[in-house]
């Protein structure tokens, strides 16, 4: 009974000694199930050294130790696999040789077992992919049981002379499997809280920065504006928990929302030197503690405390800035001060990706208008020329033509939506051959061939009109007579493939001017609406045909 | 009267343009035609005072067809076009008449006034400056007609050209076809080299020459085609091949 104390005692202050190490970063590769080199041979270090720890703690028993040595052999095992439990039971092992008296080899072997034994079932239940088990006390409640009752089994049968052995161990038996076995449980279990609080706040952290990220993404999109950045401010502010939140540019506050609204007005120049400090020199500046105390600039009556200033980048250039504040009471909690840093750093490449969006709708806007203008001229002229010509020979044709010529600019005019059904597309496209069949007259025949299924599918507006137009600028105007243009659609495995065809396979690269560009912003268009597939492909066989044609995917 | 052939590729262009011009009573259309080549066989064939000739033609511009003329015959030439601020600006610059589509019949009164009046004068209508300064010096291509056709010879293509009693005639590899340019425009308007009063010879088709009694040559083609070389022409054709 008295062993069992003792033992209970040393294995109390050895305990004390996990608990004080678990507050230090070298146990934090213990925490994860690691395979890195480093990592097993810390885990080896420590064990051994509480391994040998454990020996020394131990009391004299009839010229042997009784012991806690199975802890740290058990536990290298478990934490660190076979070779990393062999390794420190055989370390152990050997320093228990060392030390000399009846049972030392049966000592140094049988601590090597334990180390091994330890290591067999982290094999094991990582193999089973139950590695959680590893930090229950329980299994190693029963691993160290077994572990010891090995131990007493070797020290029998490898001891010499076997009486002395037996005594002895009828002796320490019950005292040391008891002891052992708490200890480690014991000690995994303040591994296993460890762990716990350490992967609850990563946790907590990287779901409050995901969910900032999340319900902030895209806003800045359409510029980085007071509206906008007050909807960002108002997100930060929920997710952190902080006082108040502000965001400015580079000369006013955009946004502030929290504690201090009442006089950090939104839309009024930056009054805080350290903020324009803090954009000025492109860095992080905390307000707050004692050598550098914040001091709101505006109100002496000011409830704020601290404040942490970050700048805000679009690229390489300082935009503006985030600051978070938390009011006298309390201070910026160092999660809130890193979180804070990552969230400008998220924010900052949203401010970039929407200058870069709003410049891309720009360019698109302004190829649409290009668009417009090129169209026009050459057609418009031609037309009024042959319906001034037709008018004398048959007003009701001339009459007609005039209406297919107001069809087709009206539609033109509309068009500067986005996307336009096929069918309407076709109708805009049909306007336009009428007139230009009456131009050619039997220099021009056209033929349509668009499957049903296709007449409601959106695409970008400005695709198959132009490449229309190219057939004839540059296909059928160039042919003496016997012009064809073919539009038709066919079934291709990841959708349908939309056809503009004509008989003059007169297509050569076009030249960087007008002409190139607007095949350019055809491809353009299709591309951003529908993906790289639908690039617009181009075949020619040189005086037989040109075919241009691009891909409508069967899932948009 | 005049007379005048209207080129244009649109029928009901060329139409009403015809019908304005039979209004004015001061013009005569004795043709249409709807390309620029038909467009040259007859200018040739009719010789008409005035042609009004459409820029946007397939395979040969207006304004190509305009280089292909003989200068000494050339007609007085209006030119017509729908849009094409950079022709205008060449039309101007060279003090050629052109009207715009659709076609003002008030202009095209004012631009027939002009015509009688250059033509009563009897001034030279378009000078050789104007024309080079404005149509390509260079041709590219050569429009010939054959039976039921009509064709457009690269000049590349042309190993030599030469005329006869039937007109003028060009000679490829594959083919011998009758074109409605004159060699004397050929000459000047392509690398063609004259080698005989009657033979231009493209002298990158040349496979020999060979040397005949009494100063005379014979030119052999790539293919086999033979030319004649006359005394005259010899020594500036040696000197173009770099024999001196």
């Amino acid at each position: 009974m008295y062993l069992i104390l003792s033992l209970l005692q040393q294995m109390s202050v050895y305990l004390v000694l996990a608990y004080m190490l678990s507050k230090t970063p070298i146990f934090l590769p213990l925490l994860n199930i690691s395979s890195q080199v480093s990592h097993k041979f810390s885990c080896y270090v420590l064990f051994s050294l509480f391994c040998v720890m454990g020996t020394y703690f131990g009391l004299s028993i009839n010229d042997a130790i009784a012991n806690t040595r199975a802890i740290g052999a058990v536990m290298g095992g478990l934490l660190g696999g076979p070779i990393v439990g062999f390794a420190v039971g055989l370390t152990g092992g050997i320093h228990r040789y060392s030390l000399g008296g009846f049972t030392d080899v049966a000592c140094a072997i049988s601590t090597t077992a334990e180390g091994l034994i330890g290591g067999l079932l982290h094999l094991y239940l990582v193999k089973k992919d139950k590695s959680a088990l590893l930090f229950n006390p329980m299994v190693v409640l029963a691993v160290t049981f077994v572990a010891e009752v090995s131990q007493m089994l070797i020290i029998v049968s490898v001891a010499k002379p076997f009486g002395h052995a037996y005594t002895l161990v009828s002796e320490i038996a019950a005292p040391m499997i008891i002891a052992n076995c708490i200890g480690a449980a014991l000690f995994i279990s303040i591994l296993h809280d460890k762990k716990t609080i350490y992967e609850r706040y990563s946790a907590t952290f990287s779901r409050r920065a995901l969910t900032i990220a999340e319900r902030s993404v895209g806003i800045w999109n359409t510029g980085f504006d007071a509206t906008n950045s007050e909807k960002v401010a108002r997100i930060i502010y929920e997710e952190t928990n902080v006082g108040a939140v502000a965001i400015t540019d580079n000369e006013k506050i955009l946004a502030f929302i929290g504690i201090g609204d009442d006089h950090h007005k939104p839309n009024t120049p930056i009054s805080s030197g350290s903020t324009i400090q803090a954009m000025e020199q492109n860095r992080i500046i905390y307000l707050g503690g004692r050598e550098t105390p914040y001091h709101c600039s505006i109100s002496n009556t000011c409830k704020l405390g601290s404040a942490l200033i970050i700048p805000l980048r679009a690229g390489k250039k300082v935009v503006g800035s985030i600051k978070l504040y938390e009011p006298k009471r309390k201070l910026l909690s160092n999660i809130n001060r890193s979180m804070g840093e990552g969230i400008a750093q998220l924010l900052s490449s949203q401010i970039l990706y929407g200058d870069f969006q709003q410049q891309q709708a720009l360019l698109t806007q302004a190829e649409i208008k290009l668009l417009h203008a090129q169209v026009n001229p050459h057609f418009l002229f031609n037309a009024l020329n042959t319906i001034s010509a037709v008018i004398r020979r048959d007003p009701d044709k001339a009459r007609e033509l005039i209406q297919h010529l107001s069809h087709f600019f009206r539609s033109n005019l509309k068009q500067n939506i986005d996307t336009v059904a096929l069918k309407d597309e076709l109708a805009h496209v049909n306007a336009y051959l009428t007139i230009e069949k009456a131009r050619f007259t039997d220099r021009l025949d056209v033929e349509i061939n668009i499957d049903d299924g296709l007449l409601e599918k959106l695409l970008p507006s400005f695709t198959l009109q132009p490449l229309v137009e190219n057939a004839i600028k540059h296909g059928v105007a160039n042919r003496l007579e016997g012009g064809k243009v073919r539009i038709y659609s066919e079934q291709h495995s990841l959708g349908y493939k939309v056809v503009v065809e004509d008989n003059a396979g007169n297509f050569s690269p076009p030249a960087a001017d007008y002409e190139g560009l607007g095949m350019e912003i055809v491809t353009k268009r299709l591309i951003n609406y529908f993906g790289d597939i639908a690039e617009l492909q181009i075949d020619c066989r040189k005086g037989e045909f040109t075919r241009m044609s691009f891909l409508i995917p069967n899932n948009k | 009267m005049l007379t005048a052939i209207v080129i244009d590729d649109e029928q009901f262009a060329r139409e009403e343009l015809t019908e304005l011009l039979q209004e004015t009573q001061e013009i005569e259309v004795v043709a249409q035609a709807s390309n620029a080549i038909e467009g040259l066989k007859l200018i040739y064939a009719l010789k008409p005072d005035v042609v009004f000739l459409d820029i946007q033609m397939p395979q040969v511009s207006g304004v190509e067809l305009l280089g292909m003329l003989d200068p000494d015959t050339m007609p007085y030439v209006i030119f017509i076009t729908a849009f094409d601020q950079y022709a205008i600006q060449a039309f101007e610059d060279n003090a050629f008449d052109y009207l715009l589509k659709p076609v003002d019949p008030k202009r095209l009164n004012k631009s027939i006034q002009r015509l009688l009046k250059t033509n009563r004068s009897q001034e030279t209508q378009h000078t050789q400056a104007q024309i080079d300064s404005f149509a390509s010096k260079q041709l590219q291509q050569v429009p010939c007609v054959g039976h039921q056709r009509i064709m457009i010879i690269p000049l590349q293509d042309i190993e030599m050209a030469f005329s006869d009693l039937s007109g003028v005639h060009v000679q490829t590899a594959q083919q011998t076809a009758s074109s409605q340019l004159t060699l004397k425009t050929l000459e000047e308007k392509t690398d063609l080299l004259r080698c005989h009063r009657q033979y231009l010879i493209n002298t990158k088709a040349i496979k020999e020459i060979r040397l005949l009694d009494n100063g005379l040559a014979e030119v052999t083609t790539n293919s086999g085609n033979i030319a004649p070389v006359s005394r005259r022409y010899l020594k500036s054709l040696k000197a173009v091949l770099g024999f001196v």
